[in-house]
């Protein structure tokens, strides 16, 4: 029996909710008073909302940057945000540690105690609740930019709850990313029931005249696919936040590395977004920028070289796709957290394919991208209808029936309620292929377009196309290569 | 002859799932048999796992740099259970600031780690090891 439902938690209810919530930390009652945050909210520059940034960007025809940080100890952290704003960023997503994220905050105590008395870090994190809403605070107003924190389903309402009343303005009600990604064990009813948490929230906020933007991750590409499913699931993410009140959601595009089908997705957002949120009536709902992300789970570079070479053909991809944020990793990320350093060198070169790519206003008019726009859209709006139709108008009935029976899924995801019968490889171009389809309802013609693709590759190497060159391709980003070859 | 045994996992609340689930496909398709516990797997959960499967060794997986922390007394816990030929391997980003690897290495052999690999090793390279570890035990092969 399904519980939860797209409707908006009514006001009494949350608050009831709320006390549960901050009754999981004994400091959480006495240090967040809504009131006195929205009133702490109101009070800070534009320059704090994540909205107005990236609406900045936009508008200007410039491109952010959104690196991910957060180190455990203040002084530390500072530096990093200021160091950060030394290369202009103004946009932070902002990283809690592991034991943060699972709600194990006396290890993350004991983590941040001896990161401080070794003067190294032990966390591979902020741990935003440790810390507190004063400390936060001053971490906060101690830079320019706005703030964007991390977290998974276990600890996400009072991350949330920590953020917002710390002064920061967005944070992904995103319950597919802990699907792909984050939270082994959770169903995924109590995933939505998560996101609607913090989607009511943002929409408390809302109605005190605080857009809170919520970030849509969607069910993560983990390997070779193509983004179908990511992106429907941004979608069914966003609608889920926007009945619950939130104002404003940001997508998330998700590189895979071909030219033309990373550029094809950008073109899509600008319209699909507004589609469904239009279809669903929430005109009033915000879209403030798009945010492109380098693919995040493929195997990184481990020499600077080629690790530099990966990061710039991302950068100059996004800045060509003309996106307004877009999130690349460090020189360091094979090796672990990266250091100041690493930051600094990895977002000057990114900077710099910024400026001088986007100066240059290309249009790039392509019948391929026109193409994958096409199969993309019409993949995208079949999985949708379908989704509609198990929850019987629904959103959220809809998702938790289209998981189970796999008409939404994505391979390798941490989540043991997955059905995890999708795979995928590249074709001879390097664009994503799927060559299991597993349940996902997509229409006759997509498939054929992808079976063709496949079978060129096929015929090209003469070899199957199986699980094992799905996982050679995947390796292959970090040898300098999009299709992956066997040894 | 008995089949080897080998359990699967990432530590503690370590949720970089990949690698471990590819890991446990390839030793499948080698013909070990697999006890797969997936991404964020206690400590705890592996021992019991062994103890209960008989497992000749763990092959752990970690990339989130804070294994070090989980895997306080993992290997006297192992002793006991009566563990004691379990063979016990680890591979992945094993600390969280950029460090080399030979400091992971001595660190995590300290710790009672039999093998410990950097990031992107072929699981075959953890393959052939484990079998001539297993012949110096003189156990199944």
């Amino acid at each position: 029996m399904i519980k939860v439902k797209q409707t908006k938690i009514d006001e009494e209810k949350f608050m009831e909710m709320r006390k549960q919530t901050l009754a999981l930390w004994p400091k959480a009652s006495k240090e967040i008073d809504l009131d006195e945050a929205v009133a702490y909210q109101q009070s800070l520059p534009e320059d704090k909302s994540f909205v107005k940034v990236l609406q900045k960007y936009s508008a200007e025809g410039k491109m952010g940057l959104f690196p991910r940080q957060g180190t455990p100890i203040v002084e530390n952290e500072i530096e990093l945000l200021q160091s950060l704003n030394s290369v202009g960023v103004r946009l932070f997503p902002f990283t809690t540690d592991s034991y943060t994220r699972n709600l194990q905050l006396d290890k993350a105590q004991a983590g941040l105690e001896e990161s401080i008395k070794t003067g190294k870090a032990k966390l591979n994190g902020y741990p935003l609740i440790n810390h507190g809403v004063k400390t936060n605070r001053r971490v906060i107003e101690s830079c320019a930019g706005a703030m964007d924190p991390r977290c998974s389903q276990k600890a996400n309402s009072l991350v949330g709850e920590y953020a917002f009343a710390s002064g920061m303005t967005a944070m992904p009600a995103s319950f597919f990313g802990w699907i792909a990604g984050y939270d082994k064990k959770a169903t995924v009813e109590e995933c939505i029931d998560t996101a609607q948490y913090l989607g009511r929230l943002m929409g408390y906020y809302a109605e005190q005249g605080v857009i809170i933007s919520s970030d849509l991750h969607g069910w993560l590409p983990n390997g070779v696919v193509p983004t179908y499913v990511n992106v429907a699931t941004q979608i069914i993410e966003a609608l889920t936040a926007a009945h619950q009140g939130c104002k404003s959601v940001h997508p998330q595009a998700n590189f895979q590395g071909n030219y033309v089908q990373d550029i094809a997705e950008v073109r899509l957002f600008r319209k699909i977004f507004r589609k469904y949120l239009d279809k669903y009536g929430f005109q009033d709902v915000l879209i403030p920028g798009i945010i492109a992300s380098q693919s995040p789970l493929y195997a990184f570079p481990q020499d600077v070289g080629t690790a530099y070479g990966y990061i710039c053909y991302i950068a100059n991809l996004a800045a060509t796709a003309g996106v307004d944020a877009c999130s690349v990793k460090t020189i360091d990320e094979a090796i672990g957290v990266p250091s100041i350093e690493s930051h600094i060198q990895t977002y000057r070169a990114a900077n710099w394919i910024f400026e001088v790519v986007r100066s240059q206003k290309i249009e790039v008019n392509n019948k391929d991208i026109d193409l994958e726009v096409a199969m993309a859209e019409k993949a995208i709006d079949a999985i949708m209808d379908k989704v509609y139709e198990l929850g019987d108008g629904d959103i959220t009935h809809g998702t938790i029936k289209a998981v189970a029976t796999g008409v939404l899924d994505s391979p390798f995801s941490i989540n043991i309620h997955a059905q995890d019968k999708v795979l995928g490889v590249r074709d001879l171009s390097g664009a994503c292929r799927l060559i299991e389809f597993g349940n996902l309802p997509l229409p006759e013609d997509v498939k054929d377009f992808h079976r063709e693709k496949v079978a060129a590759r096929e015929k090209a190497e003469g070899r199957k196309m199986d699980y094992y060159v799905s996982i050679d391709d995947f390796w292959a980003i970090s040898k300098g290569r999009l299709l992956g070859t066997r040894n | 002859m008995d089949k080897i045994t080998i359990i699967t996992g990432t530590v503690g609340v370590d949720a970089h799932v990949i690698g471990t689930k590819i890991i446990s496909r390839v030793l499948r398709d080698e013909g070990f048999n697999v006890v797969e516990l997936g991404a964020q797997t206690p400590p705890e959960e592996f021992i019991s796992a062994a103890q209960e499967t008989a497992a000749d060794a763990i092959f752990m997986s970690s990339l989130y740099g804070m294994a070090e922390m989980d895997l306080q007394g993992f290997k006297e816990k192992c002793l006991e259970a009566g563990l004691d030929d379990l063979l016990l391997y680890i591979g992945g980003i094993l600390g969280v600031m950029r460090h080399d690897f030979n400091d992971d290495e001595e660190k995590f052999k300290k710790l009672g780690f039999d093998r410990v690999y950097p990031p992107e090793t072929d699981v075959k390279v953890a393959i052939a090891d484990l079998k001539n570890d297993l012949k110096v035990k003189g156990g199944k092969v």
